[in-house]
């Protein structure tokens, strides 16, 4: 009842955290991605070419680019527009200026399971075998769909529409001056390659680690977990390769093999590029 | 860009209109209503693991295949447009207690995109051809477009998504098909097909919904949820119903009722735009393309059912 009445006075006062009924401006751009795929990062990124007298680092980068999971309904309508907004929700038709980013849901899945050791969400010696049969099902502690029906509700909506800028994460790494390039013209911002690099550096997984150190405390991601296991962990693509079973492998495969390819992640088990036919729905 | 996110747009305005009074009433109402449990929970709605979702894009054989639902489960209370909110019950127009109050499994309406809360789903599509017609004439009896206002600017805005909050007809359709097409739990049923034939559609529903209904129970909701039925019921109760409270009088919520409509009354180079947007969707779900070149058919072959945004 008192958690009711509190709910209801902080509904009142617009302080409670929108989430999906988030009230939507034309001007809004989001940054979008199914969660453990590089979303931070490129917040940071973002961050630091757009907002880079404001320092950010973890104490404020929720108010420079909000989030509506945590975020007040009566802060985000008060933030400066236009609005460059975090967000991990599957399709949604009011989000008109979209950056998407995908990541190899091979990584992804081992990224989840860290983050979740580190808050509490799983336990140290849960299987990592059985936690991706967990991903796969859609059964993780988190409201968004499985990786596959998060990519496919934007992709097959968007994909070769202007206002819809799919990056990679692994293009994020391999090449970030060009992806980051992309994002600034996007985002309809000219910047030289010297603003570029000084957003990258600001950005990097050195210097986000050492944030990470000084200021786990002040973010809503880690405040209340466990201060031993870094956020940022590896910052790395590819590690699924040494860490995953093959069996786990074989499972993701079969689950997202054709929308796999469609991202241009090569397929590891051999059969399944012919089973993964089945799935391009000819 | 009117209409995209036109539920925020219309709550500003009137915020603006009345100024802090009128919202502090409106608040206060609001607070009231919340608290007896008559306010709509819309898209806050609690969902429940045995819901079943009869899912559409607008205009496409929702409130019919609502009727038919009820009709075939409660077959002591005959479906009307009075009381088939409380029946299959709607987000956005059903009240929370009514909601509460219900029995399980309830088969709840919906418009929306994917959404990875709906473990259960019949999914309605209809040609989009007919769909733009459909919307376009509701619009009408609406009064949000006057009759003077034609139906190429209608369809400009059909195609980009930005006659309804719940996407184009194309991205509704995709999030759906692109996700849960494969899935057990996922009924995909063509309006087209329920008019061709509805008792065989009916019972396509019965048995997703895993109940048991003889022959005769579903030809009996099938003759109770007749057009002809329904447009007497529409007659006698269009301010009952949230669809048609407030509308023009002159044009009916239950018209033309069939298909293929689009040949005789969509200009063809409409039909053509929706095409081009569409074609590869609209082939994969067995709707024959009036106008295709040899380059669409290539298309079809390499992206599968999915297309591009159209612009």
């Amino acid at each position: 009842m008192i958690k009711r009445l509190i709910a209801g006075g902080k509904l009142f006062l617009g302080l409670h955290a929108p989430g999906r009924n988030l009230t939507v401006f034309p001007d809004d751009v989001f940054l979008v991605s199914y969660p453990k795929s590089g979303n931070t990062w490129t917040r940071f990124l973002i961050a630091n070419l757009v907002y880079r007298e404001k320092n950010p680092d973890f104490s404020n980068i929720n108010d420079l680019l909000p989030d509506p999971e945590t975020m007040s309904k009566r802060d985000l309508e008060r933030a400066a527009r236009p609005r460059v907004l975090k967000s991990h929700q599957y399709f949604d038709p009011r989000y008109r200026k979209v950056i998407y980013i995908v990541r190899d849901p091979r990584d992804v899945v081992v990224s989840e399971y860290y983050f979740d050791i580190k808050r509490r969400a799983i336990a140290e010696d849960c299987p990592l075998q059985q936690f991706v049969s967990r991903f796969v099902r859609g059964e993780l502690n988190h409201p968004y769909g499985t990786w596959g029906e998060h990519v496919a509700t934007w992709f097959y909506t968007r994909r070769g529409d202007p206002r819809f800028l799919l990056v990679k994460y692994e293009a994020l790494q391999s090449q970030v001056m060009n992806e980051m390039g992309r994002i600034a013209s996007f985002m309809g911002i000219s910047a030289g390659p010297e603003r570029l690099t000084f957003a990258i550096e600001q950005s990097s997984a050195h210097r986000m680690r050492e944030l990470e150190k000084k200021q786990a405390h002040l973010w809503s991601s880690t405040r209340e977990t466990r201060k031993d296991k870094p956020f940022v962990r590896s910052a790395k693509s590819g590690v699924w390769k040494t860490e995953l079973p093959e069996a786990s492998v074989s499972e993701i495969e079969s689950a997202w093999g054709g929308l796999m390819r469609e991202m241009g992640y090569e397929l590891a088990v051999s059969s399944l590029v012919h089973a993964g036919m089945e799935l391009d729905r000819g | 860009m009117p209409g995209w996110n036109w539920t925020e747009d219309r709550g500003r305005e009137v915020f603006l209109e009345q100024g802090m009074y009128g919202k502090m009433t409106k608040y206060l109402i609001g607070g009231i209503k919340r608290g007896l449990g008559l306010h709509r929970p819309g898209r806050s709605l609690i969902i429940l693991p045995d819901d079943v979702f009869l899912v559409s894009f607008p205009k496409s054989g929702n409130t019919w295949t609502r009727f038919l639902v009820a009709n075939l489960i409660y077959p002591e209370q005959p479906a009307t447009f009075a009381n088939i909110h409380r029946l299959i019950p709607d987000p956005s127009s059903t009240s929370k207690r009514d909601f509460n109050r219900m029995p399980r499994p309830r088969i709840i309406k919906s418009h929306e995109c994917f959404d990875p809360r709906y473990r259960r789903v019949i999914y309605i599509v209809r040609d989009p051809r007919d769909v733009v017609l459909s919307q376009y004439h509701y619009h009408r009896k609406l009064m949000k477009i006057g009759d003077e206002s034609p139906i190429e600017a209608f369809a400009t805005r059909f195609l980009a998504g930005e006659t309804c909050p719940h996407g184009s007809w194309g991205q509704n359709v995709v999030t759906w098909l692109g996700t849960s097409e494969k899935d057990p739990h996922f009924l995909l049923l063509r309006y087209e097909d329920m008019v061709a034939d509805t008792a065989r559609e009916l019972a396509k529903i019965v048995r997703f919904l895993g109940i048991s209904a003889s022959p005769e129970q579903i030809v009996h909701a099938v003759e109770r949820s007749s057009v002809g039925r329904m447009r007497k019921l529409e007659e006698a109760q269009t301010d009952q119903c949230e669809l048609t409270k407030g509308s023009r009088k002159d044009l009916s919520f239950v018209r033309a009722a069939g298909s293929g409509g689009w040949r005789s009354e969509l200009p063809a180079p409409l039909a053509g735009r929706i095409e081009a947007a569409w074609g590869p969707l609209m082939r994969h779900l067995g709707y024959e393309l009036s106008s295709q070149s040899p380059s669409e058919a290539r298309e079809v072959e390499s992206l599968g059912i999915l297309s591009s945004t159209p612009q």
